[in-house]
């Protein structure tokens, strides 16, 4: 099946009718209007800013002009000391797990291209991100913390943060924002009025 | 080592402490609640002296503690609920959105052990009046009788000490009372003395996906039991509750008490006949007299230590802080049974690609049921499983791919960009109690002090067999639908038996009523005491056996 795409601009024109409510709309605009010049709270400014190079590896947007932010939401997150519920036994306390984790990343382009990993080329960096993802880089940290289990944390965290975004729901054709009064055509090639038709 | 902030190279001081319990995080600010919900001062009855006894605590008031609840008031009891969380108002409150809903979790840090480490948190754990029920998916399909004797079929685990004949009067009236939508006659397991009060919700397209698949391949299937209202619904001491309008977000809080969540039914119930629900109580200790009796819990509300005595005490937070509570305690240990059987059911998922629009996140998630597979033929493991279609979510489904198929940049995207046309089935299968399986107090320590609780959970040769047993059979019913790029999640859902039920304080720890063997007024009311995990979703048990426990306690009270 070829791969759908979805017309631009439905979730903010939806954002303000009736089919949405209170609080709903004040979630999303809150995430859509999230100020552009982050300024980390957690992490000093070059761990921030490998984290979000890592970010952009794992989720590319070369076509949006201003790409939705990843990199905010986990540095808000260590600095307030909020967890999701839980936690794999064998990686340490989550902030202990990102600083050991990005300084891993860093050795593994040591090890690879004997350079950071800021300063590689994209294919490079790629080349590091596929050591970690397959389980068995190379360096140091990696004898004392799970990769595998790291690099599950890490991607899944910054997976549902770009599909909790307004945009990225956009561009996959989802609406369940707009759920008043009430969904009523939800069978096999059912669609609302309001739901967006793929392109072409 | 967790609770000490090392500081590194690269790494900025944090100025606020690690406290990584939101509702603590509150407390410590002296602030009120952030939560979008209303503060106990403006919902909570006038709280008493500290020096009056009650005639019960609850702790917890989920689908263990508010039954139990709403029936120790009705008959007359000063009951007092101890809720851990907030006390929201779900169609102020509520948005459409995944991210915004995690406030309903229970987000203190578990930690996860063993092979196959338990997900937590929005996977199986809630907090607030209403508990988990604020986000279970409203399945209630009843346990098949032989689903109690395990033991007496395949001489695995234990059997329970009650027959499904004790409990299905407690099942009807548990379906009568929320308004369970689902199938008359139902298909599977004996004949019923009522039918459910409501006729099935739609069958959304995953549902429909999934019929066809199971026709092809020799499968009946059925509308399923959903505690989510199909038609308008009213009963005594709740009034009107409205329709499901299938928004599909049960797993993120239902906004218009469609779904039977227990602050939409059992809650107000329990209110009208004078019960006192207390939120944003966290219990950390529990009294005793000389002879072992308890005297009183205490517990801190708004940063403030306080003190309940009660002649009788409920434990119903759940098969983590149950446990977690008894451990602390040290109470009710005799058996040496607390934490240990833990279990959780094989939850395997697949998914596939349709060339149909799908749009998977409207109507309720498990529209279809199937229990052709409760005692398969050609097993080669002991119990069964059940069937279930499955909507899902974008978040909540993206997660999932990430983790399960460790897609990552150009692909993940694309594959993401077929949200609309994918669906999925999942099992819900019986679990076996093993020696490695267990619940015990970490050393690491929470904002609070006290020690974390760790799970231990490897899945052992009887589920590994099952669940690989359901993928083939979920895989075979996505090909004949017309399914590709199908793909599985090895998941496991709920924590179960970790205070197990039985008849001896040998080998459990609570009698059938739920009684703590050894301590003559302490009880426990959640799935915590399942002696066995059962082939179906836990919900509906945990109801029908709090009005049980109940009831007994009320007959002795005589």
């Amino acid at each position: 099946m070829p791969v759908p795409s979805y017309p631009a601009g439905t979730v903010r024109a939806l954002l303000t009718t009736e089919h949405v409510s209170a609080a709903t709309r004040a979630a999303l605009e809150a995430r859509l209007d999230a100020p552009a010049d982050y300024q980390p709270q957690f992490f000093a400014p070059e761990t921030f800013a490998l984290l979000a190079a890592v970010a952009a590896r794992l989720l590319p947007q070369p076509e949006r002009e201003t790409a939705i932010p990843l990199a905010p939401a986990i540095d808000q997150r260590l600095a307030e000391g909020r967890a999701d519920g839980w936690r794999y036994d064998a990686l340490p306390p989550d902030r202990e797990a990102f600083r050991l984790g990005l300084g891993g990343i860093q050795e593994i382009a040591q090890e690879l291209f004997k350079n950071d990993f800021l300063p590689l080329n994209l294919e490079q960096q790629d080349t590091v991100i596929n050591a970690l993802a397959n389980g068995q880089p190379p360096g140091q940290t990696w004898q004392e913390l799970d990769a595998g289990r790291f690099f599950e944390e890490l991607l899944a965290e910054l997976t549902e943060t770009y599909y909790a975004h307004p945009l990225a729901q956009e561009e996959i054709g989802y609406v369940g924002l707009a759920d008043l009064p009430a969904w009523t055509k939800i069978g096999l090639n059912q669609r609302e009025e309001r739901e967006p038709q793929a392109n072409g | 080592m967790p609770d000490e902030e090392v500081l590194e190279e690269g790494i900025l001081n944090p100025v606020q402490p690690e406290i990584q319990d939101p509702l603590l995080r509150e407390l410590l600010a002296d602030e009120p609640a952030v939560t979008p919900a209303d503060t106990p001062q403006e919902q909570a009855q006038p709280t008493p002296e500290s020096d009056e006894e009650v005639d019960c605590v609850v702790v917890g008031t989920g689908a263990g503690g508010a039954p139990l609840l709403a029936r120790l008031a009705r008959a007359g009891l000063k009951v007092v609920a101890l809720e851990a969380g907030p006390w929201h108002q779900p169609e102020k409150d509520f948005a459409t959105d995944e991210k915004a809903q995690d406030f309903l979790f229970w987000n203190d840090e578990r930690l996860a052990a063993g092979h196959d480490p338990l997900a937590m948190g929005k996977n199986n754990s809630g907090t607030g009046v209403g508990g988990s029920t604020l986000h279970y998916t409203a399945y209630t399909p009843r346990p098949l009788p032989d689903d109690l004797n395990l033991h007496r079929d395949f001489g695995l685990g234990v059997d329970w000490p009650l027959s499904y004949e004790e409990l299905a009067p407690y099942f009807e009236e548990v379906e009568q009372f929320l308004g369970i939508s689902g199938p008359t006659p139902y298909p599977w397991g004996p004949a019923r003395a009522k039918g459910y009060p409501l006729a099935p919700l739609p069958l959304n397209s995953a549902a429909q996906l999934m019929v066809k698949g199971c026709e092809k391949v020799g499968i009946n299937t059925s509308p399923a039991a959903n505690a989510a209202l199909s038609a308008r619904y009213y009963q005594e001491g709740v009034g009107w509750r409205e329709a499901c309008t299938n928004r599909g977000f049960c797993q993120a809080g239902c906004s218009n008490g469609a779904k039977a969540s227990m602050d939409v039914t059992y809650i107000p119930l329990a209110v009208q006949h004078g019960a006192d629900i207390r939120p944003n109580c966290f219990v950390t200790e529990i009294e005793r007299n000389a002879q072992g009796a308890v005297t009183a819990v205490v517990y801190t509300q708004n940063g403030q230590t306080k003190r309940q005595r009660c002649r009788h005490l409920f434990l119903c937070a759940g098969a983590v802080e149950t446990p977690r509570l008894l451990l602390l305690n040290e109470i009710g240990l005799d058996s040496g049974q607390v934490g240990r059987n833990l279990m959780a059911h094989p939850g395997v998922q697949v998914f596939g690609t349709f060339a149909d629009e799908v749009r998977p996140n409207k109507g309720i998630p498990g529209a279809l049921i199937s229990q052709d597979t409760h005692r398969p033929q050609d097993a080669d493991f002991a119990g069964g499983y059940l069937l279930q279609s499955i909507g899902i979510m974008p978040v909540t489904f993206a997660g999932q791919v990430a983790r399960g198929r460790k897609l990552w940049g150009q692909p993940l995207r694309d594959y993401l960009r077929s949200y609309n046309h994918v669906a999925g089935i999942n099992i819900l299968g019986d679990c076996l109690p093993h020696a490695d399986n267990f619940l015990e107090l970490a050393e690491e320590k929470d904002a609070r002090g006290l020690p974390k609780p760790r799970l231990h959970f490897t899945a052992q040769a009887n589920e590994q067999r099952m669940s690989a047993h359901a993928e083939a059979l979920m895989r075979r019913i996505w090909e004949a639908a017309g399914a590709t790029d199908i793909w599985s999640f090895q998941r496991y859902a709920h924590v179960i038996g970790t205070a197990r039920m039985g008849l001896s304080g040998d080998d459990a720890v609570t009698d059938r009523d739920g009684r703590v063997f050894g301590v003559p007024n302490l009880y426990i009311s959640d799935n915590s005491t399942f002696p066995s995990a059962l082939s179906v979703n836990p919900a509906l048990t945990i109801m029908a056996l709090s009005l049980r426990t109940a009831d007994r306690f009320l007959e002795k009270m005589k």
